[in-house]
């Protein structure tokens, strides 16, 4: 009995056994659970991603299963004892959004909330529809505007989030509904703001974001002129943004913050243009 | 848990003596401690290690009081090593303030020493040893002092919440002396286990290699934050622990003091916002913040709550270097995390620190009138408040120096961490006292800090000055003094006063908070004022302990005070006060190579620098050689260093047979005994020019830098002078102790071999 327990944990001294529930979904959730659990001869964790359960295989004088849950929830992962940071969780890929055991907080609720009700709303009555149908390029510039703030945050990870509902709000246009001067632009520069959409989504890395980011606002800009907006937007312009060549992005906001450089330079630009 | 801290030898039994000890009697309101303190062996990090223990305890036990009664400490010294105890923060006559040599003589081994003082405020307060480095052993606790439940000032919802002190703390396994000794020879060893070592080949990797040169072109060896590595940070004593009492919906008053000798913490809480509610012992109008920085010696109480069921909260303290961190989990169930903070860009803040430093060592802060932590230079360090860094991204960061003639925003945003982001950090403009606290009139003095140093040399000082070097300053009992201090340095420091608290001037008007110290960051004025009322000899220091032990101080004393009737040969004790900042470092080195011995040995202080160096083949055609030089550093940043200096050199006929120097002198090379006048310059990318005239009137002129940071561990090493000589070495280092050495002599030729450091 002790001799076969020791050759099966060989690599690691005063070698301790427990099994814990770790919540998750998949293959990638697997790799990085472990990943965050191993140290080298010191811990081991293996997690059944059909039963949740991990072993947790470590030297008992040089650490403990705290110690191991505690940096996989730093990972994302929430299990028994560690509850991940909300951050954390939030910045695993899509397929590993397993579901939680802790209440969501209200947060998350409203949220839920808004994308369940939206579809619904005008598939029948059509009042909701033209209403929607104005709608349709408002969300694309709301997609747009979230984006913006993400790349003023310097948040490639949450930009590319961000990129992904403009994508979804920018499928979802019905171009024959659309205004004729609305259309024709839409026509004119569709193909191009998917592109961009998409190599934005594509990466986390703020500086090939910005530069799809570039020609992405100057289309946005040809489209946003010719839709009506209940409020004013603001076309703004950063000098300097690639080698001096300049740049320019849109804002619901006249005061300038930065899309380009972030803090590094926030408030660098001016107002272009005030389109009502 | 219960790995990290065990405590052997005896502990139990002193335990025990210490739960008889302790007997408080209410009824003639003396509250009556019995503290023994004894040398342990600890565990925190797998290696049992020495610290001291009272009452075999790490932190030192809460002290309790009420104000109104009259504290009486027993201190029981047990160790082979004198000791004392420091009331931090606590008003009293200067004979009981604890600090050896100043307001008392130390408690000796096996001394029974008691410190008598009536309580006359409340608050949060803490004691720690004020002799050499005992603090960093583990000689730190919390003193609570509770308001009489009659006290008009009483909060309700804030003075009747639960209340749990916490005290924080670092441990390190190295000794402190050591710790001590590595700081002032400029080590880089604490870097390397940080992974902040920032030499040329990561500065290119980060597309910064400019900025490290800029860097070095104006003197400036790699900065962190903190200078010490530190094995494990702690609450009261543990890395991890729980406060499983508390339900939820429930607050919580934790009272905490930082203990540590050298690390300032971030506190950050997963269950929502921290309500800051006192300050150094001191009330201060509730304010609610997302996270705050606790400096070194500093108090703070913050409320903060249990949301949900089932969960415990996560209260995170970090060091300000990031490397690590300790968690308190408050309330009963699974532990609710909160994400850690992100590691510093150090590459940003190296850059930050080019553009403010000017070429004469002094700081420029460009026109901004800095104070009261409002604005955080190191913001550009933090990810989380200025994004991620970003590896090469053209225009953005780096090198490119083209945002300075760019439309800039004000500067001061640009350093406005609550500006930046929506994360509400506090900074002493946000603390008001809920009181009138106005100083009694009076005439007032103003007293001026520049506080100076240079990291180089790890030399701390107050207008150049280290405290065995200037005159104790002579207050007048009833004049209200205001201290108006300038931070010229390159770190930060909580600069703390004894046996008074201070106004700080922080645009609060009558309601200008209570503090007894103030960190203040590089370039920061802040505006400090006290009313002189209780006569005696007062420490004014830097609470960084190997700061303050480098003399980084000064003594206020009054006027016509009466004699401290403690001390009573005033002369000696002085100059054993002083003996902590004149002491002289220890350091040496040897290269054991295959083609001779290379090595050094120096003993330096603030000011005087004694070292010798030599080069020992293992045949005579190598030679011998050896060279000794006295100097003395001159100026604020000890650029300048004349020395004398004795020569001696023995060989027969080198590989180099080179008899003139490039002035055309004939030069006595293969026996030669030679006296010498000389000076040291260190100049722009940290190369020291040495030039040196010998009895025989022989010049020479040397340049030469060691220690070029290639890698995390390889260290390049170039000389060249005019006696033709030269040498190219490059060092990797494999332990603290321990590196390998390859280098080209012009004398000795090609070696390779181990070299061993002290
Ligand atoms: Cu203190
Ligand atoms: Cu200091």
């Amino acid at each position: 009995m002790l001799l076969s327990f020791q050759s099966f944990s060989a690599q690691v001294d005063n070698s301790k056994t427990s099994t814990v529930k770790i919540y998750g979904n998949c293959g990638m959730c697997e790799s990085a659970i472990e990943k965050a659990g191993n140290v080298k001869k010191v811990a081991t964790v293996e997690w059944n991603k059909d039963s949740k359960i991990a072993t947790l295989t470590y030297d008992s004088v040089k650490t403990n299963q705290d110690e191991i849950l505690r940096r996989i929830a730093l990972a994302g992962y929430d299990s028994e004892h560690f509850f991940a940071p909300d951050e954390a969780y939030a910045k695993l890929p899509a397929c590993c959004h397993y579901e939680r055991a802790k209440a969501a907080t209200h947060k998350d609720e409203a949220m839920a909330n808004s994308t369940i009700n939206k579809p619904e709303a005008g598939m029948h009555d059509h009042s909701a529809m033209t209403s929607q149908d104005k709608n349709q390029l408002k969300a694309v510039y709301e997609g747009y505007f979230s984006l913006k703030d993400a790349l003023i945050k310097s948040d490639g990870s949450a930009a590319s989030a961000k990129a992904k509902d403009l994508l979804a709000a920018i499928n979802a246009v019905k171009m024959e509904t659309l205004k004729p001067e609305e259309h024709t632009v839409w026509m004119k520069v569709k193909e191009d703001v998917t592109t961009d959409a998409e190599h934005i989504t594509e990466t986390k890395e703020v500086s090939h974001q910005r530069d799809h980011f570039t020609t992405l606002s100057k289309n946005m800009y040809q489209l946003i002129k010719v839709s009506k907006n209940d409020a004013p937007v603001y076309y703004q312009h950063c000098p300097m943004y690639n080698d001096g060549k300049g740049a320019d992005w849109l804002s619901k906001e006249s005061a300038i913050k930065n899309p380009y450089y972030g803090s590094q330079m926030l408030s660098c630009g001016k107002t272009v243009e005030t389109i009502n | 848990m219960n790995r990290s801290q065990r405590i052997y030898k005896s502990i139990v039994l002193t335990v025990i003596i210490a739960l008889f000890a302790v007997h408080i009697s209410y009824g003639q309101k003396v509250v009556r401690y019995h503290l023994y303190v004894k040398d342990t062996m600890v565990n925190f990090t797998g290696k049992e290690k020495r610290a001291i223990a009272v009452n075999g305890q790490i932190p030192m036990p809460t002290l309790t009081f009420t104000e109104g009664d009259t504290a009486e400490i027993y201190v029981h010294n047990e160790m082979k090593e004198n000791t004392s105890l420091h009331w931090h923060g606590v008003f009293l006559p200067n004979q009981e303030d604890g600090v050896p040599y100043l307001t008392q003589m130390p408690i000796e081994p096996g001394e029974t020493y008691i410190y008598r003082f009536p309580i006359i405020q409340h608050g949060t307060h803490w004691y720690h040893s004020h002799s050499g480095l005992q603090e960093q052993l583990g000689m730190y606790g919390s003193m609570i002092l509770n308001k009489r439940a009659n006290d008009p000032t009483f909060r309700k919802g804030i003075d009747d919440l639960p209340t749990v002190p916490v005290v924080l703390s670092e441990w390190t396994d190295y000794n402190p002396n050591n710790v001590e000794r590595m700081l002032h020879n400029a080590s880089d060893w604490f870097a390397i286990k940080k992974g902040a070592t920032q030499s040329y080949s990561e500065a290119i990797k980060a597309g910064h290699f400019k900025t490290k040169v800029k860097n070095e072109w104006k003197r400036m060896l790699a900065m962190d934050v903190s200078d010490v590595y530190y094995d494990r940070f702690l609450m009261n004593g543990k890395n991890q622990s729980t406060l499983s009492q508390l339900k939820t919906g429930e607050k919580v008053r934790l009272r905490i003091s930082n203990g540590g000798a050298s690390t300032n913490f971030w506190l950050t809480y997963a269950g929502g916002k921290i309500t800051v509610v006192a300050n150094d012992g001191n009330d201060v109008e509730p304010v609610e913040v997302d996270r705050l920085l606790i400096a070194v010696s500093e108090t703070y109480d913050l409320v903060v709550s249990i949301p949900a069921e089932n969960t415990a909260y996560e209260f995170l303290a970090t060091p300000e270097d990031r490397t690590k961190s300790a968690s308190l989990y408050v309330g009963s169930g699974t532990k609710q995390l909160i994400s850690p903070l992100p590691r510093l860009k150090y590459f940003e803040g190296m850059k930050m620190m080019n553009g403010m430093m000017k070429m004469n060592g002094d700081l420029d802060d460009m026109g901004m009138n800095m104070s009261l932590n409002q604005m955080d230079m190191n913001v550009v360090m933090y990810p989380e408040i200025t994004g991620e860094a970003n590896k090469k991204d053209k225009g953005a960061s780096g090198d490119q120096d083209e945002h300075a003639n760019h439309s800039m925003p004000s500067m001061e945003d640009q350093y406005n961490s609550n500006k930046l982001s929506d994360i509400v950090t506090l900074n002493y403009a946000m603390l008001q006292s809920p009181e009138n606290t106005t100083l009694p009139e009076g005439p007032v003095r103003e007293l001026r800090f520049e506080l100076t140093g240079n990291m180089n040399r790890y030399v701390w000082s107050l207008d150049n000055k280290v405290v065995s070097e200037a005159d104790k300053i002579l207050i007048r009992k009833g004049e209200n003094v205001r201290i108006i201090m300038y931070n010229n340095s390159m770190m930060r420091h909580p600069m703390h006063l004894h046996g008074h608290d201070f106004r700080v001037l922080n645009g609060k008007g009558k309601n200008a908070p209570l503090k007894n110290i103030i960190d203040i960051m590089p370039m920061e004025t802040d505006t400090l004022e006290f009313n002189a009322n209780v006569y005696g000899d007062w420490f004014f220091h830097c609470h960084i302990l190997y700061h303050m032990m480098s003399g980084m101080g000064r003594v206020i004393g009054y006027e016509n005070q009466p004699k401290n009737p403690l001390i009573k040969n005033p002369r000696s004790a002085q100059r054993k006060l002083f003996s902590d900042d004149r002491h002289f470092h220890f350091m040496a080195e040897n290269d054991f190579a295959t083609n001779g011995n290379d090595g050094m040995l120096m003993f330096q202080n603030t000011r005087w620098s004694l070292g010798t160096e030599w080069r020992l083949g293992y045949n005579d055609m190598h030679g011998y050689e050896t060279e000794t030089h006295i100097g003395r550093y001159i100026g604020k940043m000890q650029w300048l260093m004349p020395f004398i200096g004795f020569d001696w050199r023995y060989r027969k006929m080198g590989i180099d047979e080179q008899e003139e120097n490039l002035f055309g002198q004939s030069n006595t090379k293969d026996n030669r005994t030679q006296f010498s006048l000389g000076v040291a310059y260190t100049l722009p990318m940290l190369l020291i020019l040495e030039t040196e005239v010998f009895h025989d009137g022989n010049v020479r002129v040397q340049l030469m830098r060691e220690d070029i940071p290639v890698t995390k561990r390889a260290r390049m090493a170039l000389m060249i002078n005019s006696d033709k000589e030269y040498m190219v070495g490059l060092r990797y280092i494999l332990a603290k102790n321990i590196g390998l050495r390859a280098h080209y002599d012009s004398d000795m030729g090609f070696g390779v071999g181990m070299n061993l450091n002290y």
